[in-house]
C-alpha cells in the first residue's frame, strides 16, 4: 500500500502546473468554454490555449510521440489529468482527444490515422461525438441514422440531437445504422465525417447546463475510406473509448478547485456579521463536498492504478464513485442556493449578483444526470454487470412495450 | 501509488477469516451478547495464542511488531464476522496510550499482560453531560470528572458513561481534568485505576447492539501518583492518537461488515422468489444493492488512507474524519439497504444477521464520533485551508461579466451552420 506520488510523478506535476501557471491570466475564471455564455474571445483564448498545451503533448499524454504524445505511463497520464482539472481547463477539442482518438488508434487504418491523429494531439481541430439521436439516448443501439452504401462512399439521412458543441465543429464522431438486423447494436458502424460535408446542417439546443446542437444529414456523401473499422462492428470499437480513458484522476482536483473557490468566497462574504464559514448549512456542504472530493480521488487512482496493472489484474471490480457524485451533485447544488438566501437566483451578469452567479449556474446544470448515462441507466448496468443481478430478458421488451400501449402483440 | 496489500496481511485476512468462521459463530455473537461479560473468554484466550492482541505492540513486550494497516485488516475481518469483546479497549485505546506515553515500567508491566490475555482494559473517557452533545463528546472539552492531588495519591470524583467493556475491565483508563481554564486539552491527566480500587462502582447500560456499555461512578477514589499514564496534564495528546486509531478500526469494522452485507443482499436479491421472478429483477431492489456497493467501496480506500498514515505517523485528522464522516453514514445507509432487499427477513429478531449486523452497527456509527462530529472536524480543517492558486499571467480582461443571459455562445454566430 502506498498514497504517495513517485517523485518523478512529482516532477512531471511541477512542470505540467508551470505551463498552466505561467499561460493562464491571473485574472481568468475556471470556466472553460463549454457553458453557456462563452464570448468570442474567451473561446479563442482556450483554443490558442489548446494549441500551445498540444504543442507540449498535454491533451495526449498517453499517445506515443509519433502521434503527438508523450508516450506517458497510466499512472502519469494521471497526473496531467489532475493538474489539467485544477486549472479549469476543458478543452474545445475534448471530444477529439478522450473520444475519438482512442478507437482511431485501435480501428484506424494508417490513413486516418495520419490525417487525423496529428491535429487532435495539436489541439487544432474540435471533433463531435455523434451518437446520440432523438430515439436513441440511453439506448444507444436504437441508432437509426442511415448509411446506405452507393460506389465508393454512403450516403447518410437522418438526425443526430444533443450532441455537445464546445466551439464549431471541423469533424463528427458518428454512429449510423448500416444494417438492420437483432441485435440491434451489430448493424451500427463508426464514420469520420467532414463537419462541412454538403447536406450536413446544424440547430442550436440550448441547454441549461452545456451548449448542444442538432444535426441533420440530408443525402450526406462519406467516403468509404472515412469508414472506422469493421463495418457492423461500431458499437463495439465505440466502446474502446470507455476502456481507454480510466483516467478519471481529474475529478478530485477539480472538485478541489472549485471547494477552494467557495471557501474564499464563503470567507470574504459576511451574513449577520461573520464570514459564511461559519453558517452550519454552508459547513455542512463544505464538509459533504470535501469528502466526496477525497474519495473521488482514491476511486479515480485506484482505477488509473488498476488499470496500469490490466495484464496482471484484468477487468476491474464494479465501481460506484461515479454514479455516487452524480447522485449528490443535485443535493450539493441545492444546498449551495439554498444557503445563498434570494441571492441564489441571480444569473451571472445581474446587479447584486454574488459568486459570479456561480449557485445558480451550478443548480441549473446539476438538473441533469444525463453525460456518459443517466444515472438511472448508470444504476441498471451496475446492477447487471457489476452484481451480476438478472435483468429483464430483452425478448420481454415488445411484450411490455405493447401492454402499455395497449396494442396487441 | 499502490493499491495493495502485502502477502503477511493477505496471510492475516485469509487465517481471520477462516478462524472466525468457525469461532465466532452466529450462535455466539448471540451467547455473547445473551451474557453479561461482553465477549467469550474462550475465544480471548484463543485469539491471544494467535497474536492478535499484541498484534501492533514491539515484540519485546510479547507482541509481533505489526503495524495499524496490519490492525486494520483484522479489524475488517472482526466487522465481518461481528466479533465482540474489549479488543478495542484493551489494545488499541487502553495499550496503545501506554505504549505511546507509558513509562518504561509500564510497558514492560502493563503490554505483555494485554498481548497474552491476562489484562483487559477499558477506557472511561465519555460523561454524562458530555454524551448529550456530540461537538464535545469526543473533545477534551467535554472531560470535567476531577481528579485532585492528596499527598502521594490523585482522588478521583465523578461519573463517565458509556464506558465499554468496563464490567470485564482489570483497570480503567480515566480520563480526568485535573487543571481548568485556558485551553481544555491542557489540564487532561491519565489514571490506569485497578477496577476493584475503593470508590469504583460500575453499572452495565442496556444498549441495542446488546454491547456491555456501563456508568462508572468514581466516589472519591485514590489513586496512587505512579498509575498516571503519560504528563501530569499533558494527557489528551496519546489519548487523542489512540482515539484516531481507534477511530480509523471502526471504520474498519463497518467496512467488514458492510462488505458482508452487500454479499447478503445480493446473494438473497438473487435467490428470493416473489412473483415467479427473483427479486433482485426489479430497480428498486436493484438500487438498494448498487447504493450498498456505493456506500461499502466509498469506505474501503478511505479506511486504508487513514490507516496507512497513521502507519507512517505522518498528520492525517483530515483523513480520519473522512473516514468516519462517511463511513458511518455510509453504514447506517448500507444496514438500510440490507433491510430493505431483505424486508421481514431482516426485521426479526432471533435469526438472520442482518439484525444483528444492524443493531451491532449504530454503536460502530457512535463510537469515536458520528459522521455530523467529523464532518464539523472537517468544516474547521477547510477553514485552514489556503485560496485557489493564482496564475501568474498578465490580466486579458476576458472574463467581465455580460449584463444580460446568454444561452448560446458567441462562436455560434460565426459558425456555418449549412443551412
Amino acid at each position: 500500500m502506498d498514497f504517495n506520488y513517485t517523485e518523478e510523478q512529482e516532477k512531471l506535476r511541477q512542470e505540467v502546473h508551470e505551463f498552466f501557471s505561467s499561460n493562464l491570466p491571473s485574472d481568468y475564471r475556471p470556466r472553460g468554454v463549454g457553458g453557456t455564455g462563452t464570448t468570442m474571445e474567451q473561446f479563442k483564448f482556450w483554443m490558442d490555449l489548446q494549441r500551445k498545451a498540444g504543442a507540449k503533448g498535454y491533451l495526449t499524454p498517453g499517445w506515443s510521440k509519433a502521434s503527438g504524445g508523450l508516450g506517458l505511463s497510466d499512472m502519469e497520464q494521471g497526473v496531467v489529468a489532475e493538474e489539467t482539472s485544477y486549472w479549469g481547463a476543458t478543452w474545445p477539442g475534448s471530444q477529439g482527444i478522450r473520444v475519438c482518438g482512442p478507437p482511431l488508434h485501435v480501428f484506424g487504418t494508417e490513413e486516418q490515422k495520419s490525417t487525423f491523429l496529428p491535429g487532435i494531439a495539436k489541439g487544432e481541430v474540435i471533433w463531435y461525438q455523434a451518437f446520440t439521436e432523438p430515439d436513441a439516448g440511453s439506448d444507444e443501439a436504437n441508432v437509426s441514422l442511415r448509411a446506405t452504401e452507393e460506389d465508393d462512399h454512403y450516403i447518410l439521412n437522418g438526425q443526430k440531437t444533443f450532441i455537445t458543441a464546445p466551439g464549431p465543429a471541423d469533424y463528427l464522431y458518428t454512429l449510423a445504422r448500416t444494417q438492420d438486423v437483432i441485435p440491434k447494436h451489430r448493424g451500427i458502424s463508426l464514420f469520420l465525417i467532414d463537419a462541412h460535408s454538403p447536406g450536413i446542417s446544424y440547430g442550436a439546443l440550448a441547454t441549461m447546463g452545456i451548449f448542444t446542437v442538432d444535426i441533420f444529414f440530408d443525402n450526406v456523401k462519406v467516403p468509404k475510406t472515412r469508414l472506422l473499422g469493421e463495418l457492423n462492428r461500431g458499437f463495439y470499437h465505440a466502446m474502446v473509448t470507455f476502456e481507454f480513458e480510466r483516467s478519471t484522476t481529474g475529478a478530485a482536483a477539480g472538485a478541489r478547485r472549485g471547494l477552494e473557490e467557495l471557501i474564499e468566497f464563503c470567507r470574504e462574504e459576511k451574513r449577520n456579521g461573520q464570514p459564511l464559514l461559519k453558517d452550519p448549512a454552508v459547513r455542512d456542504l463544505l464538509a459533504d463536498r470535501a469528502i466526496e472530493m477525497e474519495l473521488s480521488w482514491l476511486q479515480g487512482w485506484f482505477a488509473a492504478w488498476h488499470f496500469s496493472q490490466r495484464d496482471k489484474l484484468g477487468s476491474p471490480p464494479p465501481e460506484a464513485g461515479g454514479l455516487h457524485t452524480k447522485a449528490v451533485s443535485a443535493d450539493r447544488a441545492k444546498q449551495l442556493i439554498n444557503a445563498m438566501g434570494l441571492y441564489g437566483q441571480l444569473h451571472r451578469g445581474s446587479k447584486y449578483c454574488k459568486y459570479e452567479g456561480r449557485a445558480a449556474m451550478g443548480w441549473m446544470s446539476s438538473r441533469s444526470t444525463h453525460p456518459a448515462g443517466t444515472i438511472e441507466v448508470n444504476k441498471i448496468v451496475l446492477a447487471g454487470r457489476g452484481l451480476g443481478l438478472p435483468r429483464i430478458p430483452a425478448k420481454f421488451n415488445k411484450e411490455i412495450r405493447a401492454a402499455v400501449e395497449g396494442v396487441e402483440v | 501509488m499502490e493499491f495493495t496489500f502485502t502477502e503477511e496481511q493477505e496471510m492475516l485476512r485469509t487465517s481471520a477469516r477462516d478462524f472466525l468462521e468457525t469461532e465466532c459463530t452466529e450462535k455466539l455473537v448471540r451467547e455473547v451478547e445473551d451474557g453479561d461479560q461482553g465477549y467469550s473468554p474462550e475465544l480471548w484466550k484463543k485469539i491471544a495464542d494467535l497474536g492478535w492482541l499484541g498484534l501492533v505492540y514491539p515484540e519485546q513486550y510479547g507482541g509481533a511488531g505489526m503495524n495499524v494497516v496490519d490492525l486494520a485488516v483484522l479489524y475488517e475481518e472482526f466487522g465481518r464476522a461481528m466479533f465482540a469483546g474489549p479488543h478495542l479497549s484493551t489494545v488499541v485505546l487502553g495499550g496503545m496510550v501506554v505504549l505511546e506515553a507509558g513509562s518504561d515500567a509500564q510497558k514492560a508491566d502493563i503490554l505483555p499482560k494485554i498481548a497474552d490475555g491476562s489484562k483487559i482494559i477499558a477506557l472511561a473517557l465519555t460523561e454524562p453531560e458530555s454524551a448529550w452533545d456530540m461537538k464535545k463528546t469526543w473533545d477534551p472539552e467535554g472531560v470535567t470528572v476531577s481528579a485532585t492531588a492528596e499527598g502521594d495519591n490523585y482522588v478521583i470524583d465523578g461519573a463517565k458513561l458509556f464506558v465499554h467493556d468496563a464490567v470485564v475491565a482489570d483497570d480503567i483508563l480515566v480520563v480526568t481534568r485535573t487543571k481548568t481554564g485556558g485551553d481544555p486539552a491542557d489540564g487532561i491527566t491519565l489514571f490506569l485505576v485497578d477496577a476493584k480500587s475503593q470508590g469504583v462502582s460500575v453499572t452495565p447500560l442496556i444498549t441495542i447492539a446488546g454491547d456491555k456499555q456501563c456508568e462508572v461512578v468514581f466516589n472519591k477514589v485514590k489513586v496512587p501518583k505512579a498509575n498516571i499514564v503519560g504528563e501530569l496534564n499533558g494527557g489528551w495528546a496519546p489519548m487523542s492518537k489512540a482515539m484516531q486509531v481507534a477511530t480509523v478500526m471502526l471504520c474498519a469494522q463497518m467496512l467488514g461488515a458492510g462488505q458482508r452485507l452487500l454479499e447478503l443482499s445480493v446473494d438473497y436479491a438473487k435467490t428470493r422468489i416473489q412473483f415467479d421472478m427473483p427479486i433482485g429483477i426489479n430497480q428498486y431492489i436493484q438500487e438498494h444493492c448498487v447504493f450498498l456497493l456505493r456506500d461499502v467501496n466509498g469506505a474501503r480506500w478511505s479506511t486504508y488512507l487513514a490507516a496507512w498514515k497513521l502507519a507512517q505517523d505522518e498528520p492525517c485528522d483530515f483523513e480520519v474524519s473522512v473516514a468516519k464522516a462517511w463511513g458511518s453514514d455510509a453504514h447506517e445507509h448500507a444496514c438500510w439497504c440490507a433491510h430493505q432487499v431483505h424486508a421481514g427477513v431482516g426485521y426479526t429478531v432471533f435469526d438472520g444477521v442482518v439484525p444483528l449486523y444492524s443493531r451491532r452497527g449504530k454503536t460502530l456509527q457512535l463510537y469515536m464520533g458520528d459522521t455530523a462530529y467529523h464532518k464539523e472536524k472537517i468544516a474547521t480543517i477547510l477553514e485552514g485551508w489556503p485560496g485557489p492558486e493564482k496564475p501568474k499571467g498578465e490580466p486579458l480582461g476576458l472574463w467581465k461579466e455580460i449584463p444580460e443571459v446568454r444561452w448560446i455562445p458567441e462562436w455560434w454566430n460565426e459558425f456555418d451552420k449549412g443551412t
